[in-house]
């Protein structure tokens, strides 16, 4: 049977309306991602002996060393996306979101920033996970006031300095000739991969646990104290200074 | 004869010594020549002035004279009263009792100026000497410790704790006030990491309830005091 005219008309429209509404539909589920995930992004030229200085918020930040004289910084902003307002002053890059976006609550904040691997790096957060790769400068810091965990990999620097509240901490690098190394957590595990032949003292303290692991590096040099609670120790001269506290979590040296 | 030949001869003349011809030629020489012929007056004068004076000067009895002068030079030496010795000239000479007194204080006074100037000048006293045991400090620093100049490592500890606790009530009021406006993620992130370093806290003060000399967990202790302040004040931020 032959449809009428106005029931045809009656189908065309229907399809129509629903096809309307899926694109207004599809746009407003668009438009709702963009605006919940924002990103930044901002380089700079560099020298060779720059540093780089971060306070985030919350979310995770990694840095990354590479061999160009250029600084790329960027983000990823959840919702609310906070404000980003670096400042390259006479060497040090300096972002602080705290700063920027005093009295005014803001979403995680992800960054990924590319530095000449010669650069000072200094990064800190209330909450989330920190990682720097790729350096050999004079100094590495990264400090969690919270939980989250810390990953130092492929670094030479004199100075590092680890700690957070709740998190793990890993490092895997050398120990310079004269350097001071501070890792520092009250639960989680720290754990240190350094080479066989490196010079260095150390004192190491675990008063909950007392679980210290030195695995090759076990040798007379090494004194228990406290009941196990504290180990000191003297390797290779101990030309290098290492300092490990876990209040309530585990340490172990690894020989590589 | 010459003036000079004269003058060695007239000595002998005066005392009738040369031979006849030699005296003659001395007297004709004295009779041409005026300057002999005064020193050959002079010498006769001399001579019997010594002559005529002699009876005068020699004692009749010299040895009785001798005798005389002995007996008052004796007298003298046993009358005469004991003098005091002269006056020395005035001197820094002093005992050496003194002298070590004198020492001991120098060094005393010099040590203590130089212990409080470095101790104010690197500053390590709080946290160091909070966290250094009793056994790690030093004779001179015991000897302080005992007369109350310094604290002991113990007070200096729970003094510090003390610091500290006031420190944490303060940030721990501006919490208070901001967490309201924190998100749930803050909120118990706050929560989990504030509790984890109160059971450190909790422990470590039993510890050094039954312990008081557990220095190991006083260090501890102070190091998550100083974590827990940390905490409060960052997020106090927020």
């Amino acid at each position: 049977m032959p449809l009428r005219p106005k029931n045809v008309f009656c189908r065309q429209a229907a399809v129509k309306t629903t096809i309307l509404l899926s694109v207004v539909f599809f746009f407003a589920l668009f438009s709702g991602e963009a605006s919940a995930q924002k990103r930044f992004s901002k380089n700079y030229p560099a020298g060779q002996n720059v540093r780089l200085r971060l306070m985030n918020r919350t979310g995770t930040v990694t840095v990354e060393g590479w061999n160009k004289a250029q600084i790329t910084i960027s983000a990823e902003l959840e919702a609310p996306a906070a404000n980003i307002v670096p400042q390259n002053l006479s060497g040090v890059i300096d972002i602080n979101l705290l700063r920027d976006n005093q009295g005014r609550e803001i979403g995680n904040v992800n960054f990924t920033i590319r530095v000449p691997f010669t650069s000072m790096v200094d990064i800190e957060t209330r909450i989330g996970n920190l990682s720097v790769t790729n350096i050999r400068s004079a100094l590495v810091r990264a400090h969690i006031t919270s939980e989250g965990a810390i990953t130092l990999t492929n670094i030479e620097a004199t100075n590092v300095a680890a700690d957070n509240t709740i998190g793990d901490i890993f490092f895997d690098g050398e120990i310079k000739e004269g350097g001071t190394y501070r890792f520092s957590s009250s639960k989680g595990n720290i754990a240190l991969r350094i080479p066989f032949s490196a010079s260095f003292k150390m004192v190491a303290t675990a008063p909950s646990t007392r679980n210290i692991s030195l695995g090759s590096f076990a040798n007379s040099e090494t004194n228990y104290l406290g009941d196990g609670r504290r180990v000191l120790g003297k390797f290779n001269g101990g030309s290098a200074t290492i300092t490990v506290t876990n209040q309530r979590g585990t340490i172990a040296f690894l020989g590589r | 004869m010459n003036c000079s030949d004269c003058k060695e001869l007239i000595g002998a003349l005066m005392d009738n010594e040369l031979e006849q011809t030699r005296a003659a030629d001395v007297r004709e020489h004295l009779a041409f020549c005026p300057e002999c012929a005064v020193v050959c007056e002079d010498l006769t004068s001399i001579l019997d002035a010594c002559k005529t004076g002699t009876s005068d000067i020699v004692p009749p009895n010299s040895k009785a004279l001798w005798l005389r002068i002995n007996n008052v030079i004796e007298s003298d030496v046993k009358t005469a009263p004991a003098m005091p010795p002269p006056p020395a000239p005035r001197s820094w000479g002093v005992s050496v009792l003194r002298f070590s007194a004198a020492v001991l204080a120098i060094a005393v006074i010099s040590s203590t100026v130089t212990y409080f100037a470095l101790r104010n000048y690197v500053k390590p006293a709080t946290d160091d000497l909070a966290a250094r045991s009793s056994a790690t400090q030093t004779t001179f620093e015991k000897v302080l410790s005992k007369i109350g100049l310094i604290d002991t490592p113990q007070q200096a500890r729970e003094r510090r704790l003390k610091e500290r606790e006031a420190a944490i009530e303060y940030w721990n009021a501006r919490v208070m006030t901001r967490c309201p406006q924190w998100d749930r993620v803050t909120r118990e992130a706050f929560d989990r990491n504030l509790q984890v370093l109160d059971e450190s806290v909790k422990d470590y003060t039993t510890i050094l309830s039954q312990d008081p000399e557990d220095e190991l967990s006083g260090e501890m202790l102070d190091a998550v005091m100083n974590d827990k302040m940390n905490l409060l004040r960052d997020f106090a931020d927020l």
